[in-house]
């Protein structure tokens, strides 16, 4: 069933190796549920630049790139999950994400900003004391926690990877 | 060949299978990675093309002329045009009618030269309340563009002001730098002083609002009508409950920000139901308003345009016999 090495006798699978790659999977597709959902409440893009513009840390140029790409990335990042391409550099990439977003959030905390961090739409000004910084924040390190057990265990059913013949 | 050697010759060929195994999986792994860059190179870059579709380049060519109207608002339209009615109610200290103007601006003004629109610019102040600055950079900005309305030059004034809007709760909008873009805008020397002087009474009557007037307005009603009475109502009505309990408005009566003040009070009297006006900025067809798929997209503002039919100006010009309220 799996390629054992030549020599290695044939073992029973752990009950870690049988019930990982599901987890893998549940993760997988939290994770694409997760950005898909994040990329679609960006639209329109013309909001998702204000929500950019409120961290007032980019030029408006930059700051209507990331606007607009950052849903499409999201989204296709979403699909790679879900087809379970390049699971593991996928894993790593969604993990490292979170993590920019989270200094982002922080960045925002440290500077006193009242905004709302736009990850699920949204964004810009909010009233003094209506920020949810710290729930942001911890959503984001689940996110991020997903991604990195994805990174380190890619083994997983229903993947592109296994057709092609990685982590079998 | 010995026992010796026959080991060493497997020894060595196992060592080359594990090798290319490995250069195998070496090889996969980059195909796959290179898959997945290929995807995402894809989607984003389809995706913004789709995104960016219709968005036309900037509009440097003539505008239309530009009519004031009797109740601080601006019509851009060609005279005898017949066109669908696009009003456009924005704060100059919104930041998402920042964005409306810096996507939709251009495409309005080309629209409106070819006659195809009839643009109405209705700013209004919906941040009055907000706290110092966001309420006084609101309010300044707002009676700064109605005074470059004095001199025609509205709509270049608009444009600046969206593009140097202060990031909101920052000072912002000062009253040099307001000066400085009305002469940007195209205000010649005559013009220039005209603007100055009227901008540092605006700025003036801004100040003692925003700091004095309101705080003090807003801590007797509370502790007379209660906060939840007064989260209900408008300004305008706070106001008129001021005029009747000691807090003459009166210094408010002929500035731009009292206008401002009371076109947006206007604003929310305006329309029912689904097209009631709730905030900035909103975008209204005929008086029908569009949701943010339409107004904060190119293609859909363009649609939503093409899609309409003639409507009517409900303002007069200033100067046009009498009241606008009473056509």
């Amino acid at each position: 069933m799996t390629d054992t090495p030549d020599d290695a006798a044939p073992r029973p699978p752990t009950r870690w190796e049988t019930v990982q790659p599901w987890i893998s999977l549940a993760c997988r597709l939290g994770l694409a549920a997760v950005l898909i959902t994040a990329a679609v409440t960006k639209f329109p893009p013309a909001l998702s630049v204000q929500a950019v513009e409120a961290y007032d840390l980019f030029p408006h140029e930059i700051a209507r790139l990331i606007g607009y790409t950052l849903p499409l990335f999201e989204l296709a990042l979403a699909l790679l999950l879900l087809a379970g391409l390049a699971t593991r550099y996928v894993g790593a990439v969604s993990a490292i994400l979170m993590v920019v977003f989270i200094a982002g959030i922080f960045s925002a905390m440290a500077r006193g900003l009242n905004i709302d961090c736009g990850c699920f739409g949204g964004g810009g000004q909010v009233e003094p004391g209506e920020t949810t910084y710290g729930l942001s924040i911890a959503r984001d390190i689940v996110f991020a926690a997903l991604g990195a057990f994805i990174a380190i265990w890619p083994r997983s059913p229903f993947a592109l990877d296994r057709t092609l013949g990685l982590y079998k | 060949m010995g026992s010796e050697a026959r080991k060493r010759s497997r020894e060595k060929l196992r060592e080359q299978r594990e090798r290319e195994k490995r250069a195998a999986k070496r090889n996969k792994t980059l195909l796959v990675l290179g898959g997945a860059a290929l995807v995402v190179l894809l989607v984003v870059g389809v995706g913004y093309a789709v995104l960016t579709y219709g968005q036309g380049d900037e509009y440097d060519g003539p505008l239309a002329t530009t009519t004031l109207q009797d109740d601080g608002s601006v019509v851009m339209a060609d005279e005898g045009v017949e066109a669908p009615v696009v009003e456009v109610y924005a704060d100059y200290q919104c930041p998402a009618c920042r964005q409306f103007e810096l996507l939709n601006g251009d495409l309005l003004k080309e629209r409106a030269a070819e006659g195809e629109a009839i643009v109405h610019f209705r700013p209004v102040s919906i941040f009055a309340q907000q706290p110092v600055p966001i309420s006084s950079n609101s309010l300044r900005a707002g009676a700064a563009a109605r005074a470059a309305a004095d001199h025609d030059l509205f709509v270049q004034y608009n444009d600046l002001l969206f593009e140097n809007q202060p990031t909101e709760g920052r000072e912002g909008f000062d009253v040099d730098e307001l000066k400085g873009w009305f002469r940007e805008a195209g205000g010649d020397d005559t013009q220039g002083a005209e603007f100055d002087e009227r901008l540092d009474a605006e700025a003036e009557i801004v100040t003692e609002f925003t700091e004095k007037f309101l705080p003090a307005l807003t801590q007797d009603a509370t502790e007379q009508i209660g906060e939840e009475t007064l989260g209900t109502m408008v300004l305008a009505d706070l106001l008129k409950w001021g005029d009747e309990n000691g807090h003459d408005s009166s210094f408010l009566d002929g500035t731009y920000t009292g206008e401002i003040i009371d076109a947006t009070g206007t604003a929310y009297t305006r329309y029912s139901g689904d097209n009631a006006f709730r905030g900035t900025p909103s975008v209204y067809i005929n008086g029908e308003l569009l949701d943010n798929n339409s107004a904060m997209t190119a293609r859909g503002l363009s649609e939503a345009i093409a899609s309409a039919g003639p409507g009517e100006v409900e303002t007069r010009p200033m100067g046009d016999g009498g009241d606008a309220d009473n056509p």
